[in-house]
């Protein structure tokens, strides 16, 4: 990166006690970019975010905020504006008051910020809004408003902490499209903390997955998606099927010595693995014209989900059932996917990943 | 068809009737809290209005309308002065109540947070009410008094050789008193408010640019002006009328309007501790009405 991190996290960590919220993370945060922080609940993705707004003090480590470095800043003394969970709107002030609270504390005039409160409220669809108070607005709107009061500040990074949490299904997919359509209007960096893999999927440009209070991996959605780093990643994002193979001459092999198409390039012959394959990349043929060396099974289970059909496989290649997702519906028609059905699958060697075996202990 | 169109109505006043029976038996649950209201409130205010207004002759109270009563309450400048004194006490100690039991309440609910501590504290400010009234007042006359922990105390480091007296008899003791008296009833109802206080809004405001006193000041004070009104009602309307506490450790120079008011009983004096009783009874009228009045601007601002 060559212009300045819009945050950097060098060694930061946080412990209550003899607990940890944060293990030592170095983390940085591009200029303009929609940043996701995701994972389970208690990962420290929330920890991490409140360190970076101020309100949780790091126990190690030096967080900088552009060419700013401000980890014993309190929250009001740094350059970053929080859209809360619970939006945390100022019930007994008007919306144009809320969103013109932040300059007011900053003592811009009255005349500009005039102008900057109608213009927010403009970018989030609420100028005609601007006299009423939050109680009289719907979930969506209030989470508009929170927006709104943010941005308006121009702050150098914009931290969302599950802003749609609270909202139902239809409404989360139409904001998402709002959020990201206001991330490119504004240029802003987004820290965005969700618990949601497809929330953070559809908006982020770089993804960082958390676990135990430290990042499993960063990357963008299709790299975090197809190129998982560890089970963790691979079994939050998304759903994977997942064999227990060993890499032998070329190959992966299952336990009872079975070839399956898989690249082992990097890996040490005789190492114990992890072999995970997305169930849409998992091709079903029938017992007759199954190809050489497909695994063979019978199908526990059928289901029909609208847009594609998920078909459990019981087979002797793992103890779970595979799964496989499939598109088309003249199969479905033609009754070939029935349960008690036998069938074969197979994949091509490119779509499988080989991952390191977890140890028990991390798993959960 | 006909016989349908003559019993429909029938049928419906039949309903309406049984529905104004049903209306009658409704509020039938008020009659009870009806005859206690009227037989002991109700009934002795009248008698006191209409005493208020009329004369006593030799220790006997005469029928005769006349303004004289409340004329000669404000004749005597010892009652107005005694008046308006009560009122400064009521508000100096309400306001000294509220300063101490708001910082409370703000760090039992901010920093010490539901649980095990804060159920313990504030059953800590209850507590004195397991106790009588009578017995935390005299057992202030203990700590104040001549032969009272601080003198002795005192006496004890050699600061003085014999008691100081200026700790009793006075409106400073009186202050003291009440607050201690009424210091459990403003928590109580401030911790009602704050405890609701969603402080996500104070972290909202100080991500905003506030400072932690701007955030208190423009985010937290005004959502609880309910609160803190009902807590000064709460306090400051019985203490208005206290009769105890400046009795007993007031002395003379701590004198209140309900002293003066008892005063005029036991000397017989019916209709002007009516008229008197009643003045107070006007001044708190008004007060509640000033006070009803923020509150409903409140409650217009959150609909």
């Amino acid at each position: 990166m060559t212009s300045p991190a819009a945050i950097r996290l060098v060694d930061v960590s946080k412990h209550y006690g003899t607990q940890v919220a944060v293990r030592p993370t170095n983390l940085e945060i591009g200029e303009g970019e929609f940043f996701c922080l995701l994972g389970p609940s208690g990962c420290g993705k929330t920890t991490t975010l409140n360190l970076i707004g101020g309100f949780v003090n790091p126990s190690a480590g030096e967080i900088w905020i552009r060419d700013e470095r401000v980890e014993t800043l309190p929250p009001h003394r740094r350059r970053v504006n929080t859209v809360f969970q619970s939006y945390a709107l100022f019930p007994h002030m008007t919306v144009a008051d809320n969103v013109g609270f932040g300059l007011k504390m900053a003592r811009v005039p009255a005349s500009e910020s005039r102008g900057r409160i109608e213009e927010a409220l403009q970018l989030v669809g609420l100028q005609e809004f601007g006299g009423r108070v939050p109680g009289q607005l719907s979930g969506g709107q209030q989470q508009r408003v929170a927006v709104a009061r943010a941005l308006v500040n121009r702050p150098a990074v914009l931290l969302l902490d599950e802003p749609l949490g609270a909202l139902d299904l239809k409404l989360r997919h139409r904001l998402q499209i709002e959020l990201a359509q206001i991330h490119r209007d504004v240029g802003t960096t987004f820290v965005y903390v969700t618990h949601d893999q497809e929330e953070a999927m559809s908006m982020a440009t770089r993804i960082a997955v958390m676990s135990e209070g430290a990042i499993q991996q960063i990357g963008t959605p299709s790299e975090i998606y197809y190129r998982p780093q560890s089970r963790f990643v691979a079994d939050f994002i998304g759903e994977s099927n997942f064999l227990d193979v060993s890499t032998e001459s070329g190959t992966a092999r299952l336990e009872d010595g079975r070839g399956v198409p898989c690249s082992v390039n990097g890996w040490q012959g005789g190492t114990r693995a992890t072999l995970m394959v997305r169930p849409e990349v998992v091709r079903l043929f029938t017992a007759t014209d199954a190809p050489d060396g497909a695994i063979r099974g019978r199908i526990v289970q059928t289901s029909f989900l609208g847009s594609e059909t998920r078909v459990a496989i019981d087979c002797d290649a793992s103890d779970a059932p595979l799964t496989a997702a499939q598109f088309g519906r003249e199969r479905i028609a033609a009754g070939e996917l029935t349960p008690d059905k036998e069938v074969a699958l197979w994949w091509d060697a490119h779509d499988a990943v080989l991952l390191p075996i977890q140890s028990s202990e991390e798993e959960g | 068809m006909e016989g349908m169109a003559t019993t429909a109505p029938a049928a419906a006043r039949g309903r309406s009737r049984l529905r104004g029976g049903a209306r009658l038996a409704q509020y039938a649950g008020f009659l009870p809290a009806l005859v206690l209201f009227g037989a002991f409130f109700a009934l002795p205010l009248g008698l006191i209005v209409a005493y208020s207004f009329w004369e006593t002759i030799d220790y006997n109270v005469v029928h005769h309308w006349t303004l004289d009563n409340y004329r000669y309450f404000f004749s005597v400048s010892t009652y107005i002065h005694t008046m308006w004194a009560t009122v400064w006490v009521s508000t100096l100690a309400t306001a000294l109540t509220i300063g101490l039991a708001f910082p409370f309440t703000y760090w039992l609910v901010r920093y010490v947070r539901r649980g095990a501590l804060q159920r313990l504290l504030l059953v800590l400010v209850i507590l004195p009410f397991w106790t009588s009234y009578l017995l935390r007042v005299y057992s202030w006359l203990n700590i104040l008094g001549d032969g009272g922990a601080i003198n002795r105390f005192l006496q004890w480091t050699h600061l003085t050789d014999h008691p100081l007296s200026f700790f009793l008899y006075d409106r400073p003791a009186v202050i003291l008193v009440l607050v201690y008296l009424y210091f459990p009833f403003a928590v109580l109802t401030l911790y009602a408010s704050l405890e609701r206080f969603d402080w996500d809004q104070f972290k909202a405001a100080m991500d905003l640019g506030a400072t932690p006193r701007t955030a208190i000041t423009r985010i937290l004070l005004p959502q609880i002006r309910p609160g803190i009104t009902t807590a000064v009602i709460f306090v400051f309307i019985p203490i208005l009328g206290e009769y105890l506490a400046p009795q007993l450790v007031g002395g003379q120079r701590g004198v209140m309007i309900g002293n003066l008011i008892v005063n005029f009983f036991t000397g017989a004096q019916y209709t002007r501790g009516a008229a008197a009783a009643l003045l107070i009874a006007a001044l708190i009228v008004v007060l509640l009405v000033v006070f009803r009045r923020s509150l409903e601007v409140e409650d217009a601002y959150r609909a």
